[in-house]
């Protein structure tokens, strides 16, 4: 005995992962809308471009950050070079003249030239990154200041016009002092080119990196773009067979169906002609034979017909406000002669009071009937329909509906098949076995005529136990009720 | 364009106050500060920052600026600083400290060079900045400039305890004549 378990339209699950699981996950992405998958792969293809343009951005960024910091730290190094040794050059250009004037101008060049190199010695152990840095930060520091205590010294020799002790301090103190600076200067570069070979190191391997992201996420594009075309040729070309099965089926199920009123038809026909049926009593009851047999063929061809104007789009309603009771009342006035040849019985529970709805009788009393008739149809030996109508309270966003549900106690809809029975021409398996003559349309048709006037249509079963489908009308709003005092309440279905 | 200096001059000696130490004032060389009227400015002895001498007497002074004292008193040797000849400010100072005019001034030094009682001749510079450099960059420099050109880089001496902003300050010398129409 199969479980019984209530589901959902759109509700349903699958446990058993079956081997042709990708060929029904594809043909399900086809059935809804195949752009959809191709859209989210052009998402994932931006996505990855994102991170491709962001990953080049920041290698570009590294770039620059690399290229400025080494001209910023050469232009560093060439400007305390220069200005240490223009201290020592004024100094010495002191010695070259006896005009006190141009001696003090050259003492002067000198000091603002020290300066400048104390400020940038001061900036760079301001920017030291490493212990390295900082001590030999401290040590040129030292250095210079001892260099220029000598320097002033001999500053002062020169001023006062002693040119020979100038020398000879110079000599003696200074040489050796400036040859320091000189060694911490050159100390200074050999750190920077060492720091900047690793940086340049590090840039490099950050460059191969990225390259092999890049050629990875390219790679890893081309592949899902590939498999995303194959996806979406194959959920195309399952969908068109599929469709071309059903295509197959409908039309030997409608031949059918022709055929089986059409042989009777000829029977009748011939007997008549051959002069079998001579009493006036089976005459009488050859043409209701007749009359029955060819009304029956003429539904047929109406709904494959309506069914063919729904399916290109050409249908369309004149909505108005309309009262449900009555479209109720003569949808079972006309269907009452099924039902009661079948020997089923009708319950009805109408909320009274119920509100207009939008609609049209037509496309109302078409779907009511192709719900009732399907109720009679796989009601099985449960010969009891429940028909409701009533008002559905406002919630999860939705405005308030009327609802009119059409319940049986029949054979039920397998769980795997409660997606699919709104497809067009789709029948069920079991239902074909047990030998239940359709086409596939009736709620392919049902559905479409109830988004056509802007409702919908649910359905709610269990398998062995019934069915209610469900029909969902949009409530009247007061502009529409007010136009509807100007206009007929009942319209003809509109035909293309 | 004589007449033009000379209005000039006299206008600034009716409208300038005795004490202003300001550029626009009359040269008048030859003209004691008490025959101009009041129209002079302290002349400031300045030696280096590092110089511990805060004081001399007139009389140290006078002997520091005629080449008798070679060495200050914490071992530095002495530098004269002087201004070229014609300078108003050398004048005051040959005329107040040295007693001297410019030949007695330069035959002291020569025979003080010849006999080696005086080992170094002043040093001659054109402007107050560059003597302010100068007494900046030696230890031992003394120099004097106007108390207008005088800033942190030197450090002023007290003349027989007498700040040049004191009152009996005996170095003054005359305001500076801007010639603004050449």
């Amino acid at each position: 005995m199969k479980p019984n378990r209530q589901f959902k339209l759109f509700g349903t699950s699958r446990s058993v992962i079956s081997p042709p699981f990708l060929d029904r996950l594809l043909g399900a992405a086809s059935r809804h809308n195949a752009r959809l998958l191709l859209f989210m792969v052009c998402l994932g293809v931006a996505v990855v471009g994102v991170f491709v343009v962001r990953d080049l951005q920041a290698a570009s960024a590294e770039a620059q950050k690399m290229y400025s910091g080494s001209v910023h730290g050469l232009q560093q190094i060439g400007e305390l070079q220069y200005y240490a040794q223009e201290t020592r050059r004024a100094t010495l250009y002191a010695l070259t003249t006896a005009d006190s004037n141009l001696q003090v101008e050259y003492a002067d060049q000198s000091r603002d030239a020290d300066q400048r190199v104390k400020d940038g010695i001061a900036e760079y152990g301001h920017q030291a990154k490493s212990l390295a840095e900082s001590a030999l930060s401290s040590r040129l520091s030292r250095d210079w200041t001892n260099y220029l205590n000598v320097r002033d010294e001999v500053l002062a020799s020169i001023l006062e016009g002693s040119t020979k002790e100038a020398v000879s301090l110079d000599l003696s103190g200074g040489v050796p002092a400036f040859e320091l600076v000189r060694q911490d200067l050159n100390e200074v570069k050999r750190l920077y080119d060492q720091d900047a070979s690793q940086r340049l190191a590090n840039l490099v391997a950050s460059s191969r990196r990225s390259s092999l992201r890049l050629a990875g996420i390219l790679g890893f594009t081309f592949l899902l773009s590939c498999g995303a075309v194959w996806a979406i040729q194959r959920a195309q070309m399952l969908s068109s067979i599929e469709l071309a099965n059903l295509q197959m089926e409908f039309v030997a199920s409608v031949s059918h169906e022709l055929r089986t009123p059409l042989a009777v038809i000829s029977s009748a026909a011939d007997n008549i002609a051959d002069g079998l049926i001579q009493e006036k009593a089976a005459l009488r009851r050859y043409g209701s034979i007749l009359q029955k047999q060819s009304r029956s063929m003429g539904r047929l061809v109406d709904e494959i017909l309506l069914f063919a104007s729904t399916e290109e789009g050409k249908n369309r309603y004149v909505l108005q406000p309309l009262q449900v009771p009555p479209v109720i009342e003569s949808v079972l006035n006309s269907t009452e002669g099924l039902v009661h040849n079948s020997g089923f019985a009708i319950d009805r529970q109408i909320e009274p009071d119920l509100p207009f709805v939008v609609g049209e009788v037509s496309g109302i009393s078409r779907c009511l009937e192709n719900l009732i008739g399907n109720a009679v149809k796989y009601s099985g030996d449960h010969r009891q329909i429940l028909i409701r109508a009533f008002s559905a309270p406002p919630g999860h966003g939705l405005a308030t509906e009327v609802r009119i549900s059409v319940t049986d106690r029949g054979i039920g809809i397998e769980p795997a098949e409660i997606a699919r029975i709104f497809d067009p021409f789709f029948r069920s398996p079991s239902v074909t076995e047990a030998q239940i003559h359709g086409t596939g349309l009736g709620l392919s048709l049902a559905k479409r005529i109830a988004e056509a006037m802007g409702g919908r249509l649910s359905v709610v079963s269990e398998l062995n136990a019934g069915s209610t489908f469900t029909l969902h009308l949009q409530v009247a709003k007061g502009e529409d009720l007010q136009s509807a005092q100007l206009t007929p309440r009942s319209a003809p279905l509109s035909r293309p | 364009m004589h007449r033009l200096t000379a209005v000039l001059m006299t206008l600034a000696l009716t409208v300038l106050p005795p004490t202003h130490t300001g550029r626009a004032a009359a040269s008048l060389a030859g003209e004691t500060p008490e025959q101009l009227g009041g129209s002079s400015e302290p002349l400031v002895i300045v030696v280096n920052r590092t110089n511990p001498v805060d004081n001399l007497s007139f009389s140290e002074l006078r002997t520091v600026f005629l080449g008798g004292r070679s060495h200050w008193a914490n071992g530095r040797r002495i530098t004269l600083v002087m201004r070229g000849p014609g300078d108003p400010e050398r004048k005051t100072i040959l005329r107040d400290v040295c007693g001297m005019d410019e030949d007695q001034l330069k035959t002291h030094f020569l025979r003080g060079l010849f006999t080696g009682e005086i080992l170094l001749s002043p040093k001659l510079l054109a402007t107050p900045s560059g003597v302010k450099k100068f007494v900046f960059n030696v230890p031992g420099a003394i120099g004097y400039l106007r108390m207008s050109d005088v800033d942190d880089s030197v450090k002023m001496v007290r003349i027989d305890n007498l700040l040049p902003t004191d009152k009996g300050y005996k170095l003054h010398t005359q305001l500076q004549v801007v010639n603004e129409t050449e």
